[in-house]
């Protein structure tokens, strides 16, 4: 009796925390775990024509969603490419995705919407860079841009952004880590939220350096160290990021980061993404595995030059 | 051809600037716009891999030579998604393929189309969980 007596108390102190097992971990945090995606109806960057508007209406924002989905995967783009395989054909567009429903008009926050202007500095180095690029872009493999050689993919951050598809990623979390897998290339970007310090400045790594700790119910991540060789946007190796992620419901985790780097642009900016739940699995996606587009990306560069001889 | 080359690597840079990029790599780098291609041929194998698949096909010319072709497709994780697997598309099956071929000249093609012989999309039927919208709208 006394047994029984004791569980029915148990239970009645833990029945809270079992009412929320879905949003908590056994270790009191907010539980992020699952499978997730970025996959976005919403620019980064909002279009002129909604210059001050911040938010659509939610009329707006369906019809937004139904126009976005109803185009063909390169006026999505905004880029044609004509020898491009039918992305549709291989379960690659957006409208074969799920996607978040949101009232941003884009996922940069704020009335700009717009990534900051580059300082001076920045221009010049970005113009520096080019112009030491040009006419040397198939020289060699190193010449190649980080994505095409399978070393680092543009969206998978930090800071995370939606890609073109396969927009997927698994959290994971221990009492002192969390770890973020990218599906696209392949990162695991392993968090300590143990209160340990960054690295020493003199370490630098392709992922920065990532430390979180939670602000109620929110894992702040906060993430320096970053090399001169994954410039994001044109940033520097100085670029410091702060990103926050909040489970609102069993299905959605609001996302959302601060770039910071004076030497890029003349203000910090905020870009928020919804992250919505999916059915896993996450696939491997070991990029070297099958990558001819380098080698054929360049023997094709030596066949055009041969003609030209 | 110089200018080509050097318009072809503007518009390369352009892709890869835009985020976000429309593939891992630039197809117009690696496949010619001005080399379209019909091919009828017999599947060999299909090699499911990252980053991108690719499907060998032998293609019987006019003169009754067999000639191995390689095409390039999309990544193995959206096709499992599909709902396909290794087994969707055995060696023999004969399709057709609409593309470009590589700018080497070598017997490497985008399969911007795949169809089986009697003209139904290869891979098409399924969408991914909570998606939209129909899966042919960006075909030509």
């Amino acid at each position: 009796m006394t047994h029984l007596a004791s569980l029915f108390v148990l239970l009645l102190m833990t029945a809270p925390v079992y009412g929320q097992a879905s949003f908590r971990t056994a270790d009191g945090h907010p539980d992020l775990q699952g499978i997730w995606t970025s996959a976005s109806v919403v620019p980064l960057e909002r279009p002129a024509s909604l210059k001050g508007k911040e938010f659509y209406t939610e009329q707006e924002a369906a019809e937004n969603a139904k126009r976005v989905l109803g185009m063909s995967s390169w006026e999505r783009l905004g880029s044609q490419a004509p020898e491009h395989y039918n992305m549709s054909q291989y379960g690659l567009d957006l409208s074969q995705a799920k996607v978040a429903s949101t009232l941003r008009t884009s996922l940069i926050v704020g009335p700009e919407g717009r990534v900051p202007p580059l300082t001076p500095e920045a221009q010049k180095r970005i113009a520096e860079r080019a112009a030491r690029n040009r006419g040397h872009q198939f020289d060699g493999p190193e010449n190649r841009p980080l994505q095409e050689r399978c070393l680092i993919y543009s969206s998978e951050g930090p800071p995370m952004l939606p890609s073109a598809y396969n927009s997927n990623l698994q959290i994971v979390q221990d009492a002192d880590h969390v770890v973020v897998l990218q599906e696209m290339i392949h990162s695991a970007r392993i968090i300590p939220t143990d209160g340990s310090p960054h690295l020493a400045q003199s370490v630098r790594q392709w992922y920065g350096d990532s430390r979180g700790h939670w602000e109620g119910d929110t894992l702040v991540v906060d993430t320096t160290n970053f090399t001169d060789k994954t410039a994001f946007r044109g940033s520097t190796a100085n670029l410091h990021l702060i990103e926050r992620f909040r489970r609102i419901d069993k299905d959605t985790i609001v996302y959302e980061f601060t770039a910071e780097d004076p030497a890029t642009w003349t203000r910090p900016w905020t870009a928020q993404i919804q992250l919505v739940r999916i059915e896993g699995p996450l696939f491997e996606f070991a990029c070297h595995e099958g990558n001819q587009g380098v080698a054929n990306t360049l023997s094709g560069a030596r066949a055009a030059e041969n003609v030209s001889k | 051809m110089r200018t080509k080359l050097m318009s072809l690597a503007v518009f390369a840079g352009l892709i890869l600037s835009v985020a976000p990029a429309g593939a891992h790599h630039s197809f117009a780098a690696e496949f010619d716009i001005n080399r379209p291609l019909k091919l009828r041929g017999t599947v060999t194998t299909m090699e499911w891999v990252n980053p991108h698949s690719w499907i060998h096909i032998d293609v019987k010319g006019a003169d009754g030579k067999v000639v191995s072709w390689m095409v390039e497709g999309g990544s193995p994780n959206a096709l499992l998604r599909l709902g396909f697997n290794k087994s969707a598309l055995p060696p023999g099956s004969e399709v057709v393929v609409e593309g470009f071929q590589a700018r080497d000249g070598s017997n490497r093609a985008v399969g911007q189309s795949v169809s089986f012989a009697d003209g139904r999309k290869l891979f098409l039927g399924g969408t991914a969980e909570g998606a939209h919208g129909d899966t042919d709208k960006n075909d030509k």
